[in-house]
């Protein structure tokens, strides 16, 4: 990357540029994505050598999680005690709170277990909202050909269509667990306030401010905490699923952190809630992610033969924040963009359409900033979100950003005086375990809900369709999941398929030293073994 | 040394699946022709050949169609020809069913004639499908070639061949049991002696050998015991299929010369073990046998050799364990399984093994004391032999020889070490 103009110069161009609207031709936009967008560089993509995947391509550093032995090894499950259960949730974000209630409600007890604390994760960090087609002059069908257009038609039909229709039960059924909305007036009787997206035909966002996924997880984590019949286990990490006999999913062994040992939870069904891959810094991308976002769950999944798909597909969200250095990547949301906020270069010019979908307009700030028409302030480089003039526009509306002027104190400046320098941000995973519409995998006993998912969202997703998604298909996979507590309970829990694993590691010549999965970020410098044996 | 690899059984041209034409072509149907042209000296060939029961028992075959052809006055008499295999880690029944159903079917006819058993009887787990599919096909096409009726003409009683699909069970293995499934019962074990080479199948003359044993015959018959006693290690003779699993490269099903070392068959054989760590135990032929250590890992895997360490070769199983995995949990695996194919009918080994797996569930998950250990050692002295058949007393064989080798490693699991 060029460095781009120096911040004085940009800061004047900003206080006389322009802001004349941009013409956005619809006909570079794949040379656009093709040249700038990180999923187009083939530089940094690989292919899979073993597992269900052999041959597909993925990112080079996710090919290296996804194809790593286990952590663990059958001396470790020598003694260690066994715990029952009939679903195991793991995860402690909106899908797997979703997934646990629903459980509950259909008779099943309930183990939730997360590696941090319930509500770490990124559901809280959706700013945006919520999409679901409640407007007047919106129906689901709408909302289904949005998210395959988005998608580039790479989605699976089946369950978009069954995401979209579950859209406004999933607001009703939120709103009776107590969410808040924002609404058209401050009548507690006045409808429900839609704001339109990037890429949509129809005003269809809910939101709450511009926390709404903190919103939506205050009233989960009240739920699941006061439901009796789910056991919420924190500071748990899954460090290995079980098989079967048959090869089947037969439960996981879990590292306690505060005992420094391992247990063995025998469970019917196992749902992975366990998120995205975001902390794993694809790229040496900063990240929107929670610290948690390790991609656990792909390889948990991969190495018990579940399928994955798009692997080589992530969004990088526009608007990270560039400076200061130490916040790189904290979001600032698409909440601002929708409101009528203007993205200028260091030449104080508009370049984009700011309501393309996310791909497309975080490939052009790449494409400004490659060029060297960004903005290098000490180092970081990127392009301004201009905050001054929507608020000059609409006085007022930044009032309404409750996390924009928190990340803004952050930065250390005032949005209403100074524009927030920004560059894209690894976001989101688009693919993922491919699933059924009922949560199932191609592994008997094993579900997934949420981002660890693949085939909602294709090639690209839609702002807002995520919290829809960890709700609609956490309930899914959690009515699913319930449905196998009547089973025999399983004989054998073993690692087996860890063994035919890593007999596949050696005949493809891959190293055995190379461990997943990952757990915490690579700065968290946690080592299973080590703790274990007390030494960290 | 890959040359030694699948000679006989398992040779490539035998691998034709039900396609008796094709057998018939590569050579098969010879054995049977000279045993056609001097039904008497059949026995003393297998005698020379030194050929022993492949299911696991390792009694000498000659013996046992001895006591059969004894029955002179008896007008019906059976084989059958035991193919219900279902104890873990062997797998090597269901693959020379499906792959080569001809030779057992030749080998079954060969034996008739040496001892004048008429009704031949492929006893199959149906759990099997495509073992039990060939072994139908196969059946069909012999019953209508000539040779069969051959062999009824110098029988000179009427001949029948058939599938029958055992119960699934592993305890249908069992002679006795074996028996009363084929008599249309439950196969539960009955107490010998009577003995079913006089008292079978209907209270007739019955023979029963493992289908590898007849697959054998077939070879043995078309070229001779000398033959045969030279493609073996040392003093033994012949070739073995041994079904090798656990923590190996390559696990599989391996025809080698009897009295391989159980070196080679680990290290050449077997692509040495998994992910590089070391070698820490074999459990032989199935569950039921003293596990072998790394101190044996030179024995050569004849009947001989592996008794000698007071172990047995069994079906020629081999589950190998690495270091890293614990001898407790296997031995728990292993009693419950007898566990559950306890056919019920004798209380100490219904109620004995699971008492055994309930104590060892305990220790292996840290929850068992050490009276707990004291119980399992004697449980171990006081069950062996109280019941009709040999089931309980493979459970306590294994729990025995695992106490006795890692004993260190059930003392590491309890709660006040």
């Amino acid at each position: 990357m060029t460095n781009g103009v120096p911040y004085e110069t940009a800061w004047q161009n900003y206080q006389t540029g322009s802001s004349d609207p941009v013409q956005f031709d619809d006909s570079s936009k794949e040379s656009l994505l093709k040249q700038f967008h990180p999923d187009y560089q083939t530089n940094t993509t690989t292919t899979l050598q073993i597992g269900a995947n052999q041959g597909d391509v993925c990112q080079r550093q996710l090919a290296q999680v996804l194809q790593s032995n286990s952590l663990i090894d059958e001396v470790d499950l020598a003694g260690a005690s066994i715990v029952d259960t009939d679903v195991l949730i793991i995860g402690g974000g909106g899908a797997g709170c979703a997934a646990a209630l629903v459980a509950t409600e259909n008779d099943a007890r309930v183990i939730l277990t997360t590696k941090l604390r319930l509500g770490d994760c990124n559901t809280v960090m959706a700013e945006g909202g919520l999409q679901a087609s409640v407007g007047v002059d919106d129906t689901p069908q709408q909302h289904f050909e949005d998210t395959l257009r988005a998608g580039y038609f790479k989605a699976d039909r089946k369950l978009v269509s069954q995401m979209v229709m579950d859209g406004p039960d999933v607001v009703r059924w939120l709103i009776q667990l107590g969410m808040q909305f924002d609404q058209e007036s401050e009548d507690p009787f006045a409808s429900l306030s839609l704001k339109r997206a990037g890429g949509t035909s129809a005003p269809r966002i809910l939101s709450f401010r511009d926390y709404t996924g903190l919103e939506m997880m205050r009233v989960l984590r009240e739920a699941v905490t006061y439901r009796p019949g789910i056991e919420v286990w924190r500071s748990k990490p899954v460090v290995e699923l079980l098989s079967n006999e048959f090869g089947h999913c037969a439960g996981a062994a879990v590292y306690d952190m505060r005992h420094r040992k391992l247990m063995l939870v025998r469970a019917h069904a196992v749902i992975l809630a366990t998120g995205g891959i975001g902390r794993m810094h694809l790229n040496a991308f900063p990240t929107s992610n929670h610290f948690g976002a390790t991609g656990d769950g792909l390889v948990l999944a991969y190495r018990l033969g579940a399928k994955l798909r798009e692997l080589d597909s992530f969004q990088y969200h526009p608007t990270g924040v560039s400076y200061p250095r130490h916040l790189a990547g904290s979001l600032v949301s698409e909440a601002a963009r929708s409101a009528g906020a203007t993205l200028l270069n260091g030449l104080g010019e508009r370049f984009v359409d700011e309501l393309q979908p996310r791909d497309v307009v975080a490939a052009s700030i790449i494409r400004e900033c490659e060029e060297g028409r960004g903005i290098d302030w000490d180092g970081q480089v990127g392009v301004w979100l201009d905050t001054p003039r929507l608020e000059q526009q609409r006085p007022g509306i930044l009032q309404r950003f409750g996390s924009l002027r928190h990340l803004a104190h952050k930065c250390g400046h005032d949005p209403a005086e100074k524009p927030f320098l920004v560059y894209p941000t690894l976001h989101y995973q688009n693919g993922g375990v491919v699933i059924q519409r009922n949560g199932s995998t191609s592994v008997p006993g094993l579900f997934c809900a949420g981002e660890v998912t693949g085939g909602i969202h294709g090639r690209n997703r839609l702002m807002g369709n995520a919290l829809l998604e960890i709700m609609s298909f956490g309930w899914r996979a959690g009515v699913a999941a319930a449905g196998l507590r009547h089973n025999a309970p399983h004989r054998r829990l073993t690692i087996e398929h860890v063994h035919k694993w890593q007999r596949e590691l050696t005949l493809a010549g891959l190293p055995l030293d190379n461990h997943g999965p990952q757990l915490y970020p690579d700065y968290a410098n946690f080592n299973l073994r080590a703790h274990i044996a007390g030494e960290i | 040394m890959t040359n030694q690899l699948n000679q006989v059984l398992l040779h490539e041209n035998n691998q034709v699946g039900s396609n008796l034409e094709a057998w018939l072509a590569n050579g098969g149907g010879e054995g049977l022709q000279n045993a056609l042209a001097a039904p008497e000296a059949i026995i003393k060939t297998i005698e020379d050949s030194n050929l022993r029961g492949m299911g696991g028992a390792g009694f000498p075959t000659y013996r046992k169609w001895q006591f059969v052809l004894a029955e002179k006055d008896a007008e019906v008499k059976y084989l059958i020809c035991n193919g219900n295999e279902d104890e873990p880690g062997t797998f090597k029944d269901r693959l020379l069913l499906e792959k080569t159903p001809n030779q057992i079917i030749e080998g079954a006819l060969i034996t008739a004639l040496a001892t004048g058993v008429n009704h031949l009887i492929l006893y199959i787990n149906p759990h099997e499908e495509k073992a039990v599919e060939a072994a139908r096909q196969a059946v069909a096409q012999w019953e209508a070639h000539p040779l069969f009726a051959s062999v009824a003409d110098s029988l000179g009683r009427p001949l029948t061949l058939r599938v029958f699909l055992s119960s699934g069970l592993y305890i249908g293995g069992e002679e006795t049991a074996a028996i009363s499934s084929v008599e249309g019962g439950f196969p539960f074990p009955k107490k010998k002696p009577p003995y079913p080479a006089q008292h079978g199948v209907h209270g007739q003359p019955t023979l029963i050998n493992n289908v590898e044993t007849l697959a054998h015959v077939t070879h043995i018959v078309k070229h001779g015991a000398e033959w045969y006693r030279n493609l073996g290690v040392g003093q033994a003779s012949g070739t073995k299929i041994y079904s090798l699993s656990g923590d190996v490269l390559h696990p599989g099903v391996y025809e080698l010369p009897m009295g391989t070392s159980l070196r080679d068959l680990v290290f050449e054989y077997g692509g040495g073990m998994l992910a590089g760590k070391e070698f820490k135990a074999v459990f032989t032929g199935g569950p039921s046998n003293t596990i072998l250590t790394s101190e044996d890992l030179d024995v050569a895997l004849d009947w001989d050799s592996v008794q000698e360490r007071r172990s047995r070769l069994g079906t020629g199983a081999m589950i190998v364990i690495s270091e890293g995995t614990g001898i407790v949990k296997r031995v728990t695996e292993y009693v419950d399984f007898f566990a559950d194919s306890s056919c019920g009918q004798c209380p100490p080994c219904k109620i004995g093994t699971r008492q055994i797996s309930k104590v060892l569930r305990k220790i292996d998950t840290g929850r068992g004391r050490r009276a707990e250990l004291d119980h399992l050692v004697n449980l171990g002295k006081l069950l062996p032999g109280s019941g009709r058949c040999a089931l309980v007393d493979g459970a306590v064989t294994v729990l025995n020889s695992s106490l006795d080798k890692f004993k260190s490693e059930y003392e590491a699991h309890l709660i006040d070490r």
